[in-house]
């Protein structure tokens, strides 16, 4: 099972210069990794530990990683003959702890010597995916590679199950492992409320207004933040957690708002009579937003402290997805359809020093654009015909990776 | 409230994974509570590297198939959400202003609700993006307000609610299923 990857785009070196587009080939260049079962008791939960192991180590993008599966003895340095031809061998071996949980003992070696030994106790054997994410990580770390914090946080996404039902789900960065966090009603727009993701925001519809709670995840109480007649939105998060921004409509009329949660009050940032929504930190002063004050859904900026209004986007049409970064910006835009051959939405980079946009998908239908917390990746949601998709871009190692995804429809994603 | 909670305790502070090398753990992840929907597609975590260049999903592109999540929804004919003798005031693609073939609708409604209280529940299609449809669903439920108020209503006695595309009316990918789910519901208390 190859994980294979979408070379659609490379971006240069995104920080201190500007993004470029170029096109990667493979992974021929790079060192050849095989990953052995070195279990006592192979099982089904080794095997898809391996094909996860694989995955990830794809992504980390320092191998060129085989992806036949092997048993091989854990104390053997050496690769099986299968993979004889391997400089380097991931090693893993995992044994039942007799209460539910699993001891992974996972080991890298070169040319059969090691390089990197370490064991770790998985609770619960259905979060095997986050054993992998860790590992991988952590391998990552010890040979110098870019920085991956992203790997092992959760993602917080809105899934509509029904008629006026949404769940809110907690997930690892492929979404292969799910879980339910809240359901039973409308709720919408789930966002982080602090970086140790032990908190979280959220819109219920299931009250009499819209309204927005906080949520502990540590001991499950919840806490009642704002309600607004017509829509209540927490749609970013300051770094330090302490403002808010939000889309109110107290009169019926959707404005981006920013909220104090030590004050507890709010002031309104955008007053136009058409739609403002989805605003975001950008810098201490600056707020990016979506608007359709042009017509259409496109992207503009202002400061917090004035009315001059700035669009920040001037290709594509319905351009109303984003996520910022600091100085940098991804977006959802409409493509022209004599050019790109039909109607597509792609995600496009763009540095607001410069202003130079970079397209980073090539075809189908991306959305809901999530830049990690430390900006290297940027995590969306693929519709290609009726196969969906979650994609990862790491910017700093120019390569994109698509995992399947069966998840209903989506209707947000946090990172 | 609570009752409809399905909570996870430590849901995700379980999530947290440490090791030292050669050492223990560790991945504290205790659950409990009823939780719906675990779904560990490890197998998912390989890697699709195909891509076809046709079928993406825009504005109304007419696509024969419907993954359709039909839950007691209608296939589109005569499709109303709105309570009672009321009917839904339908809209055109990201326009939020009643259209002129559906005055005479608003009319009949206003003097059905007249004297009521009225909650308008703006829709969308399944088109645009999170925030700024729920904010395009809103927009059409404030324009059938202001109708109303014209037409004699108190603004305290309507509410609003913008379900975005959580509440269609119609599930089929055809361009007559998505003009249905372009709506403003009325509901009676």
């Amino acid at each position: 099972m190859r994980i294979i990857l979408v070379w659609i785009m490379i971006i240069g070196t995104l920080w201190g210069t500007d993004a470029t587009l170029e096109v990667s080939k493979g992974v021929e260049s790079l060192p050849k990794l095989a990953i052995e079962d070195g279990s006592l008791q192979t099982s089904e939960v080794s095997q898809k530990f391996f094909k996860i192991l694989v995955a990830d180590m794809n992504v980390i993008s320092m191998f060129n990683v085989d992806d036949s599966y092997a048993i091989n003895t854990y104390e053997n340095l050496l690769p099986s003959n299968l993979h004889k031809d391997a400089q380097y061998l991931l090693h893993y071996r995992l044994t039942n702890d007799g209460t539910g949980g699993l001891k992974a003992d996972i080991k890298l070696s070169q040319n059969g010597t090691d390089l990197f030994t370490k064991t770790y106790m998985l609770k619960q054997t259905e979060m095997l995916v986050f054993l992998s994410h860790t590992a991988a990580y952590d391998l990552n770390a010890k040979l110098g590679g870019a920085p991956m914090d992203w790997m092992k946080r959760k993602v917080l996404l809105t899934r509509l199950t029904s008629q006026k039902h949404a769940d809110i789900i907690a997930a690892d960065y492929t979404l292969s492992y799910q879980k339910v966090i809240l359901s039973g009603g409308m709720y919408g727009f789930a966002k982080w409320a602090n970086q140790e993701q032990t908190d979280l925001y959220y819109t219920s519809l299931t009250d009499f207004k819209p309204t927005i709670y906080k949520m502990s995840l540590v001991n499950g109480k919840r806490e009642k933040l704002i309600s607004s007649d017509g829509m209540a939105v927490c749609s970013d998060v300051s770094e330090d957690g302490k403002r808010l921004l939000m889309t109110l409509a107290p009169e019926g009329q959707p404005d981006v708002y920013m909220y104090d949660t030590i004050t507890q009050s709010k002031i309104r940032l955008t007053d136009y009579s058409g739609i403002d929504v989805a605003g975001q930190f950008l810098g201490d002063d600056t707020i990016a937003f979506v608007s359709n004050r042009m017509g259409y859904p496109n992207i503009f900026s202002k400061k917090m402290n004035s009315n001059a209004i700035t669009q920040l986007v001037y290709g594509g049409k319905n351009n109303s997805s984003f996520s910022t970064y600091k100085d940098f910006l991804v977006y959802k835009a409409r493509e022209n359809p004599a050019t790109y051959g039909g109607n597509a939405f792609n995600l496009n980079l763009i540095s607001l020093h410069s202003n130079s946009v970079k397209r980073l998908t090539a075809s189908g239908d991306n959305d809901f654009p999530r830049f990690s917390g430390d900006g290297e990746a940027i995590l969306f949601i693929k519709q290609e015909g009726s196969q969906s998709s979650v994609g990862v871009i790491r910017l700093g190692v120019n390569k994109s990776f698509i995992f399947p995804l069966k998840v209903g429809k989506i209707q947000s994603i946090d990172w | 409230m609570m009752k409809n909670v399905a909570f996870l305790s430590a849901t995700v502070a379980m999530l947290v994974l440490s090791g030292c090398s050669s050492k223990e753990p560790a991945i504290d992840a205790t659950t409990n509570g009823s939780s719906v929907g675990t779904n560990t597609n490890t197998n998912n975590a390989n890697v699709n590297s195909s891509a076809t260049d046709n079928n993406a999903i825009i504005a109304p592109v007419t696509t024969a198939n419907a993954n359709a999540n039909a839950n007691d929804v209608s296939n589109g004919s005569n499709a109303n959400g709105s309570d009672a003798q009321l009917v839904s005031i339908l809209f055109n693609y990201d326009k939020f202003d009643i259209r002129e073939d559906m005055q005479e609708s608003m009319t009949k409604d206003a003097l059905l609700v007249k004297g009521k209280t009225v909650k308008l529940e703006g829709n969308c299609d399944e088109f645009g993006s999170d925030e700024y449809n729920y904010a395009l669903g809103l927009k059409r439920a404030n324009a059938v307000k202001e109708s109303l108020v014209n037409s004699g209503m108190t603004p305290d006695s309507i509410t609003m609610v913008s379900l975005g595309e959580g509440n269609p009316v119609c599930t089929e990918k055809t361009q007559e299923c998505w003009a249905k789910n372009r709506r403003v519901d009325f509901k009676l208390p």
